[in-house]
């Protein structure tokens, strides 16, 4: 049977010890992954958990790249492992690690806290100031398709992990809560920026985002949180200079 | 990320340069014109030469760099700012050569 290898990047907080100040576990390990017809990097990690090692520790969820609980830094690059096919990589060892500057929980599990804590922070569901109709809230094709690349962000943190301005400002919110405002923001029947925009609106907002574009780089979505940012930037100097809310 | 860095780099060494600068065209006041005359044969040194073609490719780089960041500030060539970007830097490296071009007869030659 053909086989995929795999190099992992190990850490046990009872084995390795506890890791401070953002560094990295340096224990690899390498495993040889045999397959009938193609196999995915998630379907080589639930494999060498059934057979070669039970502690080897990942989140999935749906394996079809819709959840976003499987993004790890994959040969180099933020992927999704559900949809990385491990066949793809000229037979090469593919490198498995998790992703980089997030606080490690166990093996390639990283400790998402601070990530959904900020999303949350952008009150990322719709808002209305004026009252809802009987039925559904109208919406034109032209509004709806401002809503196309946003929308599909599945909240995998690649971005996040990514972003130079997260890594050095801990308290930066980060282009995938920055997105989801922008969603929000740029959403017809929503009607809350007068309560959303001071959130982003500041030095913890918008502003850190030097347009470095990591974020759009590392999507595995291929969703462009630049533009979004960007475009909430736009949004905020209007309102501070012109006094305009939309 | 490398555009990025590569920006500040170059804006550092830009405002390094320009108290170099400022120290250098003091001495026509402090030491006076011949102070002065005697600093900029000094510049017709290969090595100085060297520096300032690339002090002109620093200043390049980073105001057409920077001209593609207020571009994206106003929401121009977001997606593809990897284009622009080269496109950018195509424009530099023009620029540089005719630089480049216009300076060798007066470093390499009699001029000055």
């Amino acid at each position: 049977m053909p086989e995929v290898k795999l190099r992992i990047n190990r850490y046990d907080p009872a084995l390795d010890g506890e890791l401070t100040g953002g560094r990295r576990s340096d224990r690899w390990e390498e495993f040889a992954v045999p397959y009938e017809g193609t196999i995915t990097v998630l379907e080589a990690l639930f494999s060498i958990q059934e057979h070669v090692d039970g502690s080897l520790a990942f989140r999935y969820c749906c394996r079809a790249s819709i959840c976003g609980s499987c993004a790890m830094y994959i040969d180099g690059r933020y992927r999704l492992a559900c949809q990385t096919n491990a066949t793809h990589f000229n037979g090469r060892t593919i490198t498995v690690a998790p992703m980089p500057h997030m606080p490690l929980v166990k093996d390639l599990v990283v400790d998402m806290t601070s990530f959904f804590a900020k999303y949350e922070y952008i009150k990322p569901w719709l808002m209305r100031a004026s009252q809802n109709p009987e039925k559904e809230i109208p919406q034109s094709p032209k509004d709806r398709r401002k809503l196309d690349m946003p929308i599909d962000c599945i909240l995998c943190g690649a971005c996040y992990s990514s972003c130079p301005s997260v890594w050095y400002e801990d308290d930066y919110l980060g282009p995938a809560a920055l997105l989801k405002a922008y969603r929000f923001e740029v959403d017809s029947r929503d009607e809350a920026r007068k309560e959303r925009l001071p959130r982003f609106d500041n030095e913890r907002g918008v502003y850190r985002c030097h347009t470095i574009t990591n974020c759009s780089e590392a999507c595995p979505k291929e969703l462009n949180p630049t533009e979004g940012i960007q475009w909430l930037k736009r949004a905020a100097v209007r309102r501070r200079i012109l006094g305009r809310w939309k | 990320m490398w555009a990025w860095i590569l920006f500040r780099i170059s804006g550092l060494i830009l405002v390094a340069y320009l108290f170099v600068h400022i120290v250098i065209i003091s001495q026509g006041e402090v030491g006076g014109p011949d102070t002065l005359d005697r600093l900029f044969e000094m510049f017709e040194n290969p090595f100085l030469a060297f520096l300032d073609f690339m002090l002109v490719a620093a200043v390049l780089y980073h105001g057409l760099n920077g001209v593609r960041v207020i571009l994206m500030d106003f929401g121009v060539g977001i997606r593809n700012h990897k284009a622009v970007f080269w496109v950018v830097m195509l424009i530099a490296a023009g620029l540089l050569a005719w630089f480049a071009m216009v300076a060798a007869p007066h470093v390499f030659g009699s001029g000055g």
